[in-house]
């Protein structure tokens, strides 16, 4: 009965003149959608792609294609209608728990999909989206390495919309990521490293320009003593290079000897230097956290949907998602996720956000 | 949306024929469903240059009223079906907090858990200081909730809650919270009752009133504290600085390390963070109770919250309530929450 149900309910959708109506009414309602306000950044986590299979009796890896299907459908939606980033869970590093045949077979579509996608890239160009993968990407296959590099290659000239796609990614893996990234930056010292993040004049060297004004009788071989004094300090955490240094300075010391009169003041400023060439860890904030995740120019996250019914992040967006997101749980299975179940979220969250403009005009009129 | 052909021949990769698709074909196949190209293109058409360059102008304005007019349409519709959701949710909380009540006694609320299967272990709740009245009221509002809240969960038998309040207010008047709540429990359990739970209510960066001051007080005003060993419960107070902020003084820490030698980048895991955080903070609740109408974390530690269960009651403006407090534990423990006990 249900087969039967079924299959009638496909040839009636499949009728050239339904499914044009369908198409139709699928266009004018994201075109209405988009006369309101729309979630700049949208996440979900797609759950429910194994359970589907079950219930539906078919293997699970074909469950998973499913949800790539449902993951198409969706990102039509979403980007027709105006969000400009959208993140997906794809693939836990918990994920690789599961069996070697899933794994697999998870990677192996993974794979087809990219090859696809880079097959056409023009027809993605038409989105104006680009390809970013989040996540600790060294522990993937190689070969499928290999194709996700390309197909961010090729689409990373688009700027209009964003698919991340969280490849084998958990949320503390990240923010531990950026917790790493943040502590190499701040054990680097600063000049000439990372021109493009600091500003274009170097600390050490203006200090040397105050010293040279300070001291203009020093002779020209103390004026090369500070830089080299300098070498010492960056490579301070270095021990392989502090043999080096130490040779450095031996070679330094008898010529600073002649000129023991200059060693002291030039000596004192390399001793304060010492740590202002490092940068201070008092200016970490979150801000500098959040330039290291792995999405540091999207906009904040403002609706996270889970499917499946399962009310918890699972590792997901933590730091993203712990301030203004609202976050949604839904009871459908990714692989029934369409348009139809997205509206009311996105309507709920326009409404919510009309609102909140609302609340802030009367908030203003009332203090004003 | 593709059509349902279309769908099976990406999905299988082949044309019904049989045949393999090549990526032209694909192509194709596509063609119809695409957005139109992007307006740069057109414009640069050589042809379009002409003074009598003809530009849609109608349609576009015809299809943007079709949009907007049902857009107003879908909206009115859609929060009238959003009242009505509310309406019935209330009308269902209203019910629920009828047939639930604890009437301020243990007895009734151990009853109520008796039958699950589990109990968080440690259980989180967030709570918002109330944007209407004055500070004075909004504050008394939340020690009071945050009182009952307590009085509740050991009850219940929760051995650890933590209340989550972004703006730190509950955290600032830590010992009158304290005697508040060893009030509650008084009306609770009785002033001299041998099962009256003992409590130690701590904050993180609040070192200076915590468990070796608590127990002294407790013991102090019950006086009875038996062999019999009544349940203990540990409250922790966060705000909006155990969040983030401690991570970023983590990262803080470890620079400075770093810098001074003492530790290399690499050697920072997840562990290390965890167990870092997990001693200065908390470890990971198991269940998180959100009193508000939707899920919105509000700057909640993040890096505890992984593998929480979330719970909050669709639509529920009543605030804190005990029904809410009894659904949440029953989703826990994957129990059926019924009208009628």
């Amino acid at each position: 009965m249900a087969t039967t149900n079924a299959s009638l309910r496909r040839w009636l959708f499949a009728l050239p003149p339904v499914e044009f109506l369908l198409q139709q009414l699928r266009e004018t309602v994201i075109g209405a959608l988009r006369c309101g306000p729309i979630p700049e950044h949208v996440a979900f986590v797609m759950d429910g792609n194994r359970r589907w299979a079950r219930r539906s009796k078919v293997e699970t890896v074909e469950g998973h294609n499913m949800g790539f299907e449902a993951l198409a459908r969706i990102l039509e939606v979403c980007y027709k209608s105006g969000v400009r980033v959208v993140t997906i869970y794809a693939f836990s590093i918990e994920n690789f728990k599961r069996s070697r045949y899933e794994v697999d077979g998870l990677m192996d579509m993974a794979k087809t999909k990219l090859v696809q996608l880079s097959q056409h890239g023009e027809l993605l160009d038409r989105y104006g989206a680009c390809v970013k993968i989040l996540g600790d990407k060294s522990l993937m296959r190689e070969d499928v390495q290999e194709q996700m590099e390309r197909a961010v290659e090729m689409t990373k000239h688009n700027d209009s919309a964003v698919l991340n796609v969280c490849f084998p990614y958990t949320g503390r893996e990240e923010i531990c990521h950026s917790v790493q990234e943040t502590v190499r930056e701040f054990s680097k010292p600063e000049p000439s490293q990372r021109p493009p993040l600091k500003r274009p004049f170097s600390e050490t060297h203006i200090q040397r320009n105050i010293l040279s004004r300070q001291l203009p009788a020093v002779a020209e071989e103390d004026q090369t003593t500070p830089p080299l004094k300098d070498t010492h300090s960056s490579s301070d955490n270095d021990s392989a290079s502090m043999s080096e240094h130490d040779l450095d300075s031996s070679t330094l010391h008898p010529a600073s000897s002649q000129t023991s009169h200059s060693t002291s003041p030039v000596l004192k400023p390399t001793q304060t230097k010492r740590s202002a060439s490092l940068p201070d860890p008092e200016t970490i904030t979150s801000e500098t956290i959040t330039k290291h995740t792995y999405t540091p120019d999207a906009p904040p996250l403002d609706l996270l949907v889970r499917t499946s019914g399962v009310h918890r992040l699972s590792d997901f967006m933590l730091w993203q998602c712990h301030e203004n997101t609202e976050i949604r749980f839904l009871e459908c299975l990714w692989p029934e996720f369409d348009l139809w179940n997205f509206l009311p979220v996105l309507l709920e969250w326009q409404w919510r956000q009309k609102k909140i403009i609302e609340q802030g005009r009367g908030g203003g009129l009332k203090t004003a | 949306m593709v059509g349902l052909r279309q769908s099976h021949a990406f999905h299988t990769d082949t044309t019904r024929q049989g045949q393999q698709l090549s990526p032209s074909e694909r192509e194709r196949l596509l063609k119809p469903y695409l957005p139109r190209e992007p307006n740069q293109s057109r414009t640069s058409n050589p042809k379009s240059n002409g003074p009598f360059h003809h530009r849609q102008r109608v349609r576009p304005a015809m299809r943007h009223l079709i949009h907007s007019l049902l857009f107003s349409i879908i909206h009115i519709v859609f929060s009238t079906l959003i009242r009505i959701r509310q309406i019935y949710h209330a009308l269902l909380d209203r019910a629920f907090a009828v047939l639930y009540y604890h009437h301020r006694t243990p007895e009734l609320i151990h009853r109520d858990v008796k039958n699950l299967s589990r109990i968080p272990k440690h259980l989180s709740v967030i709570l918002d200081l109330p944007p209407e009245g004055g500070k004075k009221d909004a504050l008394e509002t939340l020690l009071n909730d945050a009182c009952e809240l307590a009085a509740w969960s050991a009850s219940a038998g929760v051995p650890m809650l933590s209340i989550y309040e972004r703006t730190g207010i509950l955290k600032s008047s830590l010992p009158h919270l304290h005697r508040r709540i060893s009030r509650t429990l008084i009306s609770y359990y009785g002033a001299t009752s041998p099962s009256k739970p003992t409590i130690s209510l701590r904050s993180p960066n609040l070192p200076s009133y915590s468990p070796p001051h608590t127990p002294e007080l407790t013991n102090g005003t019950n006086g009875t504290h038996t062999a019999d060993s009544p349940h203990h419960l540990t409250i922790l107070l966060l705000d909006a600085t155990d969040g983030r902020q401690t991570i970023v003084d983590l990262t803080k820490t470890l620079a400075e390390m770093s810098q001074h030698g003492k530790l290399s980048p690499s050697d920072i895991s997840q562990e290390l963070i965890d167990a870092e955080i997990s001693e200065s903070v908390m470890g990971e609740p198991d269940l998180l109770i959100l009193f508000g109408d939707r899920v919105v974390l509000e700057g909640y530690p993040p890096w505890q919250v992984r593998l929480t269960e979330i719970f909050y009651a669709q639509d529920n403006n009543a605030g804190v309530g005990y029904q809410v407090f009894l659904r949440a534990l029953y989703k826990y423990a994957k129990a059926e929450f019924r009208l009628g006990r």
